[in-house]
């Protein structure tokens, strides 16, 4: 255990060094540390009037909610015997090492705690906020945020009896699966029932999200109802839970201590590809073969039959995509896309329909789809294509390969926005027109964050500093943006009250202009991009 | 034929190349010699225009940044990087396609054959070894029959069959005129068919030499390796 420690120690210390080696890094961390600061002095000092304080019910079921969010993955990561708990130099030098099983588990382990707790460092920065908005004590807080690790911790241990068991019988890991996902499965159900044999107002939904029976649920709902039992002062249901919690350790560390574990081999090759994604994240070199994992590709159509010169490239990318979806531009983030906008547009249809105009539901939806596109486009093909030698030697004009290695990153976006558009105006109603201004508006957010990763490319290059290109990348694409978004509200000024039907279309328009102006702008400026690597 | 004149590469304070000049004709195979960071592959990546730098190259005549030059120029990379969801037979296509080739299929099924990827024309780059990555990527620098290629670190990853095929590809593309340029650290690997060799150290060429004058002089080319890499010498021998 001794190495172990010394691993430990090192690996603390040194990446301390580190940080301070690497001024952005630093930068990083202390805007955190400062956002986090400031959440708590702001929750504190910020005024609450009665009328905007919030139902406590809320908060009950946020919780809820929260223990969830930071259980469900953990426990899962349990059932790929250990993926994620071990890198690949742990694999390579620890396994080997005279090191027994049991502590390098606990050592992988608390790792993955000590990740965890820093979640709960930037919890605890709203437990202010939580004081004002909720009228609790700071005792009620402070609990609060205690839920929270207890909740880390238990969830370690579970995750430890899950591995023990999963790695000695893999044919166990099916109901272990079944158990957790039926966990997430019952509060969903219950809440939809209870909407469904109400009616669906906001009132019934707090009433929902509030049942005790929700504390029920093993583990999540148990850490829940200790917490809520000693915010409230009930006492029967403080010791009721923390018993079946205590049960539940104790069972868990008798069985982790007679286990014969021998989980190395299923490690290995987790280990192995979950280095080549972080490799590839950190490198800023994502590949299709660290997307795809081990999927099997099916070839489906060969060839790539069209295109000569730099439009090769972009019937080669057509192909590739036909290999990763059946459907071309149409894969699972378009199916992703549909879910967050038909959720956003039922929920708000549901419950905020009375007091907001449709106009509400389609800018926000392009708002938070905009928002998520950002994290689709980070695997575009043109950021791909910069991996790989062949675009920088391909004999033709850097502009004609630029605008053909983004061609594909231009199109999705604009094929996701029609179909996720085309669902929600099915879904919410309203002009049809709208819906395609919506479509349009979201495409043409793509077209800007290829542009600002075009332009950080230009000015940090191709292969300069990932956290530099990321800073400078972010910082593009909200000037880039601001623009248009601003045009497109001072426009809705112009709009009279019985003209308020086009009020969607007319934000959108500026927006989809500028947006497609200021990218095409781009291309020009950067069109002796890929003249070189750097 | 390929002409470097005073090619300097540098990454901030950092000097990777240091006004290296030298030139191969045609039909001749030049070595880039020198231990691990002497600066070879940033000299290969800089000819084959990937890199910016100071100085001038050229291929053939043309400035290797020029659209003329890279028609000119296969390079191999030292990592092979093929497309994840090509197959090997679509790389080829796209090559084929990217550089306007005409009547390359019986070439490409030729490169395939000596490459012994013809049963595996359609497994995808995901799918191969890294050897057998390697040799997709010796396949699509050569069917662009070019005048100049660049192979960085070759034989690293090749299985003895490759290699014995690789040696007998450079004999012939050497016979045909083409120019080559090969960096390594292994000198033995290209005892057979140097022309010229140059020893790297921190960047600079330090040794320069021709075959017929070694093979005049009886100069042991190892020993001048060692006594170059070894005693870290900074002023040319």
């Amino acid at each position: 255990m001794g190495s172990i420690l010394y691993l430990l120690r090192k690996n603390i210390k040194n990446a301390i060094v580190d940080t301070f080696r690497h001024p952005m890094k630093l930068i990083v961390y202390g805007l955190i540390a400062a956002s986090l600061v400031y959440a708590v002095v702001r929750g504190f000092t910020m005024e609450v009037d009665v009328d905007d304080m919030l139902d406590s019910r809320i908060l009950y079921g946020a919780y809820l909610a929260l223990l969830y969010f930071i259980s469900i993955p953990i426990m899962l990561k349990g059932l790929s015997t250990g993926s994620s708990f071990f890198t690949l130099s742990d694999v390579t030098n620890i396994f080997t090492a005279p090191i027994s099983p049991k502590k390098i588990l606990v050592y992988g382990i608390g790792k993955q705690l000590a990740t965890s707790l820093f979640l709960v460092v930037c919890f605890s920065a709203y437990g202010s906020m939580a004081i004002k908005m909720f009228e609790l004590t700071i005792g009620g807080a402070l609990l609060l945020v205690g839920g929270i690790a207890l909740m880390l911790l238990i969830v370690q241990i579970m995750t430890l009896l899950i591995f023990c068991i999963c790695s000695s019988k893999p044919s166990l890991s099916i109901y272990f699966k079944l158990f957790i996902f039926s966990l997430a499965l019952f509060a969903l159900g219950t809440t939809t029932a209870f909407m469904f044999s109400t009616s669906m107002t906001l009132e019934n939904l707090y009433t929902a999200i509030s049942e005790e029976y929700l504390e029920y649920v093993p583990i999540i709902g148990w850490v829940h109802g200790v917490v809520f039992g000693l915010i409230s002062g009930s006492t029967t249901k403080v010791m009721i839970y923390s018993s079946l919690l205590l049960v539940l350790c104790i069972i868990s560390v008798i069985v982790f201590m007679h286990a014969k574990l021998d989980y190395y081999e299923n490690v290995i090759s987790r280990a192995e590809s979950y280095y080549e994604f972080r490799e590839s994240i950190r490198s800023g070199t994502m590949s299709d073969k660290v997307l795809m994992g081990s999927r099997k590709i099916k070839l489906r159509k060969m060839g790539i039959n069209k295109g000569s010169g730099a439009s090769a490239i972009f019937f080669k990318h057509l192909r590739e995509g036909s290999r990763r979806s059946r459907f071309m531009f149409f894969n699972i983030n378009t199916v992703v896309l549909i879910g967050i906008s038909a959720v956003i547009g039922l929920v708000m249809k549901t419950f905020f329909y009375k007091y907001w105009q449709i106009t509400y539901i389609y800018i926000a939806d392009v708002i938070i789809c905009s928002y998520v596109q950002f994290f689709f486009s980070a695997a575009g093909d043109w950021v791909k294509e910069l991996n790989k030698p062949y675009i920088f030697l391909i004999p033709d004009s850097s502009v004609k390969k630029l605008i053909m290695a983004g061609a594909t990153s231009i199109i999705k976006p604009f094929c996701d926005g029609m179909i996720s558009f085309f669902f929600l105006w099915i879904l919410v109603g309203g002009s049809p027109i709208d819906a395609l201004a919506c479509a349009l508006a979201y495409g043409s957010f793509g077209c800007i964050y290829i542009s600002s990763n075009i332009l950080a490319q230009r000015i940090v290059g191709i292969s300069g500093n990932r956290g530099v290109f990321i800073t400078f990348y972010m910082g593009i694409m909200i000037v880039l943006m601001v623009p248009g978004i601003l045009a497109g509200f001072f426009c809705l000024t112009f709009i009279t009250w019985e003209l308020k039907v086009i009020a969607t279309t007319v934000i959108c328009i500026p927006i989809i202009i500028w947006n497609i102006f200021i990218s095409f702008m781009i291309f020009l400026m950067c069109r002796n991009l890929l003249n070189n690597i750097e | 034929m390929l002409n470097v004149s005073h090619l300097t590469k540098k990454y901030n304070r950092f000097v990777a190349n240091n006004n290296m000049s030298f030139m191969v004709n045609e039909g001749e195979i030049a070595v880039l010699a020198g231990p691990n960071g002497a600066g070879k592959s940033t000299a290969i990546k800089c000819i084959a225009g990937l890199l910016r730098f100071d100085g001038e190259i050229e291929i053939c005549g043309y400035s290797n940044k020029s659209i003329e030059a890279k028609r000119l120029l296969g390079y191999i990379p030292e990592i092979p990087a093929p497309f994840e969801l090509l197959t090997v037979w679509e790389h080829m296509e796209f090559i084929a396609r990217a550089y306007k080739l005409k009547d390359w299929r019986e070439r490409a099924e030729m490169l395939i054959k000596r490459m012994e990827l013809d049963d595996k024309r359609d497994k995808t780059g995901k799918e191969l070894s890294k050897g057998m990555q390697q040799k997709i990527s010796i396949c699509c620098a050569l069917l662009i029959e070019p005048k100049v290629v660049l192979f960085d670190e070759p034989f690293v990853g090749l299985d003895p069959h490759a290699i014995k095929e690789l040696k007998a590809m450079l004999f012939e593309l050497k016979e045909k005129g083409v120019t080559i340029i090969i960096s390594t650290h292994m000198l033995d690997s290209v005892e057979e068919f140097w022309d010229k060799i140059l020893i790297m150290m921190n960047g600079r060429i330090e040794a320069e030499r021709e075959r017929k004058f070694v093979e005049k002089s009886g100069e042991n080319l190892e020993e001048l390796f060692f006594k170059i890499t070894e005693k870290n010498s900074t002023g040319a021998v």
